[in-house]
């Protein structure tokens, strides 16, 4: 029996999360929902005893309420903290692992279990490779057999299928559900996948450092049926994504089976958060059909193949998907279209002129808009001074300049942060600037790597709602790269990298076409066990 | 130009925003040279002295009268050789002296007279100045009986003022530093915060980027090298300038440059500010040793010597040094701009090369 009473965690005076309280049976799976920041690992930190916080925890009858009184049960629970495969020395083998972990918690030796998890794991066969030689599922696996080593009563994952391919995750799944079935732990899982909430018996959906809805995934869903209805439209008091649209006041539209998501949307309105209205006007852009054009575009690292001869074709108005897990090779291949990493094969060309030479390249970086990983801008300077430097490093005049950012600000909402440095923004806000950026220059295509990663559902859906118009209005063809497998849905076409080769290349309709009723996870699944 | 301004301003920006660097800066071109100044001595001050005196009193008393302030303190007695010993073991006092049961007597009678001496060599230097000094004051006692007599003209530096030498060696030790430092850190900083990319997006000529952002640095440093010498040199230590101060900023311009194509190369290998802050100490060090900062150069072992020829730093300190209290003129000068220009121009094409392939 896990119970948490009224938890708060600060980081100084900022609160990280505010009066958690809920209960866990032994057996149970309790899910996390939540955007980064909105407050999940503050909580699994308080529970873990690592972070000092106020309220009360109580767990199998032992009251704590400090990191000190904590470590009573420490001997008990594991902690996986986020990040993939973060607890691993890169310079272990996988047996060393198990060796260093049993002394570091003071578990002897058992061999049957050992062997039991290693199998589960599928790590049975590569007890003598290093860690860092493994792939990101691998890796993952082998931190939750380690967790799960001293045979905790209490497990805590932090994100523990965040970026990690759809056959681990699916495995990692099936691994925690054996081990709280005939273990009776009890386990507190964090996810960004709406999909996995389904599996879950408890769910604690977090905003903004709070609880907003407790319960298992049907009895939420239940909870917004009034609210859901069916199509989208474009209203100040709705929300519409995915083909639902969610509203407080009753509408004229047939009602839709609610999803997950649905909650968060449901909560923004109660809370009076208002739809940011988007209106872009047409621009007449002529360009060619093919926008950006690889031809068995390869890169290695040594060894290692990043991508291999992989073909792809980026037409004019087109958003393209690309999907993968980590160290599918995404983020390379997206280096290589850009310029940044040299090709060791292939050709690439852009607008139809044949890419060789950096002049080449030179020519072509004022047509290219691009938004990296973690939305990197420069922290030292205020959400304006970026702005500015960068319209000035694309030859804006000084009146285009504030002209833009007027606009940009306005259209994106977030006019009342321009003084504010990037860190200081809600995660929502900084993507939508950082888009902002990326466009400054009028690009004819865009390369977005990972834009929604940790951001929360309604920031997400509308930064899909900009890619959807901006697409339409402007004519800028979109090239995304996400692992959310879900994300496909708002894609024109996806392209599936696995590994470095390419499993699919489809329309998005298309695919639906073919396995009717499916999921896209679950279409997902399918191509990846054929590839092998 | 609108862009290299672009950039130099940023980059500007973005060093005052960092409150650290800004600290470093200060503190490198201010306290560190007032410390280096003030703190290292090659005068004995505040040494322990403590004797042991099996002889009569008239004659040690009055050499040990010598032993004052501020050099060092008021000579502490002990009864016997053990404590004394005990003493400079237990590091109380630096110095100790015992004079012979037959010394006063010897002394007199013009027969060879012994003073022991025992000296805490862990603190080699004072230690080993007090004794020079302790033998002088014997020698200025027994005036007249020595046939040899030496008298000192010290050119440039009548006092021996060890504080204008100190400080601005460390002056110069400052900007070797801080010059590899910053213009390193102002690119893998852009690795670090995952900038990097967008940097090489920008339609921008790399070779304009990789200036812009080394002019910036080198106006930051520029204004630390002011203030350096206007509050610390100038202000404190009252240092002589005897030749022209514009030859000197000129010289720490191609320095400079020469600094750079090494941070050029620290940056290629560095993904973090970590890591720039190893390399440098690597690089720092052997740089410093082959300079002349520390160890005259004639004084080092002759293939160091040769090797020292190739060390830009060499130029720059003993340039600097001809131009504060030499005051040399420019025709005088030149041997040292030379070096200096040669060096960095090889050193920053090495280093231009090596970081311009990445972009």
């Amino acid at each position: 029996m896990l119970e948490v009473r009224n938890v708060t965690v600060k980081y100084g005076n900022i609160v990280g999360v505010r009066n958690v309280s809920f209960k866990a049976n032994s057996g149970e799976i309790i899910g996390f929902i939540g955007a980064d920041g909105a407050g999940k690992s503050s909580t699994m930190h308080a529970i873990a005893g690592v972070k000092r916080f106020e309220g009360e925890i109580v767990f199998n009858g032992y009251a704590y309420h400090s990191p000190k009184e904590a470590e009573k049960i420490k001997p008990y629970l594991s902690l996986m903290p986020q990040g993939l495969g973060l607890v691993l020395y890169d310079n272990l083998s996988v047996k060393e692992h198990f060796e260093f972990f049993r002394n570091i918690r003071g578990v002897k030796k058992d061999i049957d279990y050992e062997t039991r998890l290693l199998k589960m794991a599928g790590l049975y066969e590569f007890q003598d490779r290093l860690a860092g030689h493994l792939s990101g599922g691998m890796r993952q696996k082998l931190s939750l057999i380690l967790a799960l080593l001293p045979r905790p009563k209490l497990l805590i994952l932090d994100e523990p299928t965040t970026g990690v391919d759809p056959i681990s995750r699916k495995e990692l799944w099936e691994i925690v559900d054996e081990f709280r079935k005939k273990e009776g732990i009890i386990a507190l899982i964090s996810t960004a996948y709406m999909q996995e909430a389904e599996k879950m018996d408890k769910l604690l959906l977090f905003d903004e450092g709070e609880v907003i809805a407790k319960g298992n995934a049907k009895e939420l869903k239940e909870s917004i049926k009034d609210y859901t209805y069916e199509g989208e439209i474009e209203r100040e008091d709705c929300f519409s994504f995915n083909n639902r649209t969610y509203c407080l006041k009753p509408l004229n539209l047939k009602k839709a089976p609610p999803l997950l998501e649905g909650v968060f949307f449901v909560n923004a309105l109660k809370k009076g958060k208002k739809n940011l209205k988007i209106n872009l006007e047409e621009k007449d852009v002529k360009l060619p059909e093919v926008v950006v054009k690889a031809v068995g575009l390869t890169k290695k690292f040594g060894n290692f193949i990043a991508d291999d001869h992989i073909d792809l074709e980026l037409k004019s108005g087109e958003i393209l998907g690309l999907l993968g897990a980590n160290g599918a090779g995404k983020t390379t291949f997206i280096k290589m279209l850009l310029g940044l990493y040299p090709i060791d094969e292939g050709e690439l060309y852009l607008l139809g002129k044949r890419i060789k030479s950096y002049e080449d390249r030179l020519e072509l970086k004022s047509k290219i808009g691009y938004m990296s990983q973690r939305f990197a801008l420069y922290e030292e300077m205020s959400v304006k001074e970026n702005m500015e430097y960068f319209a000035k490093m694309h030859d804006l005049s000084p009146k285009e300049t504030k002209e833009k950012i007027e606009y940009f600000s306005t259209l994106f909402g977030f006019k009342k942060y321009l003084n504010d440095f990037p860190k200081d923004l809600p995660l929502g806000i900084n993507q939508r600037f950082s888009l902002s950026v990326a466009l400054l220059h009028e690009p004819v295509v865009l390369f977005l790597d990972e834009p929604t990663s940790g951001v929360d559902t309604i920031a997400r859906a509308t930064f899909w709602r900009f890619l959807r118009e901006i697409k339409e209005k402007w004519k800028i063809s979109i090239l995304i790269t996400t692992h959310y497998m879900s994300e496909a849905e708002y894609c024109d076409r996806v392209v599936v990298l696995k590994r470095g080769k390419k499993i699919v290349d489809e329309e998005v309709k298309k695919l639906h076409e073919k396995f009717p009723g499916l999921s896209f996870e679950e279409i997902f699944i399918k191509y990846y066990e054929e590839s092998g | 130009m609108k862009k290299f301004f672009a950039v130099f301003k940023k980059e500007i920006l973005v060093f005052l925003r960092n409150v650290g660097l800004v600290f470093i800066l200060i503190y490198a071109f201010t306290f560190d040279i007032y410390i280096a100044g003030e703190g290292i001595e090659v005068k004995p001050r505040n040494v322990s002295i403590g004797y042991v005196n099996y002889s009569g009193e008239l004659l040690a008393q009055k050499i040990l009268a010598h032993f004052h302030a501020p050099e060092f303190q008021k000579p502490k007695r002990f009864l016997n050789e053990e404590e004394l010993k005990k003493a400079v073991f237990n590091k109380e006092i630096m110095v100790g002296v015992i004079f012979d049961k037959g010394f006063e007597k010897d002394f007199i009678r013009k027969k060879e007279a012994k003073i022991n001496v025992i000296i805490d060599a862990t603190a080699a230097a004072q230690a080993e100045v007090s004794v020079q000094y302790l033998t002088q004051t014997i020698y200025s006692m027994i005036d007249g009986k020595m046939p040899l007599n030496i008298k000192v003209y010290k050119l440039f530096n009548p006092n021996s003022n060890s504080k204008w030498f100190m400080s601005l060696s460390e002056l110069l030790s400052v900007v070797t530093m801080l010059s590899l430092v910053l213009i390193a850190v102002v690119f893998v900083k852009e690795k670090e915060a995952g900038t990097w990319d967008i940097m090489l997006l920008m339609p921008a000529n790399g070779a304009l980027i990789i200036f812009a952002k080394i002019a910036s640095q080198i106006f930051i440093l520029s204004v630390g090298i002011v203030i350096g010498i206007g509050l610390i040199l100038f202000g404190v230590f009252d240092v002589p300038i005897n030749g022209n101060l514009f030859y000197f900023f000129l010289l720490t311009f191609f320095f400079v440059m020469a600094m750079g194509g090494i941070a050029l190369v620290i940056a290629a290998y560095s993904n973090s500010v970590l890591e720039v802050s190893q390399y440098t100490i690597l690089v720092v060090m052997p740089l410093l040793f082959l300079s002349g900062a520390w160890t005259p150069i004639h004084s080092m072992a002759p293939f160091l010597q040769k090797l020292s020829i190739i060390s830009p730093v060499k130029y720059y300190i003993e340039g600097a040094q001809s131009i504060f209290f030499r005051g040399t003129d420019f025709i005088d000068l030149l041997p040292y701009f030379m070096g200096e220009i040669i060096i960095s121009a090889i050193l920053f094409y090495l280093g231009y090369k090596k970081m311009g392939r990445l972009f």
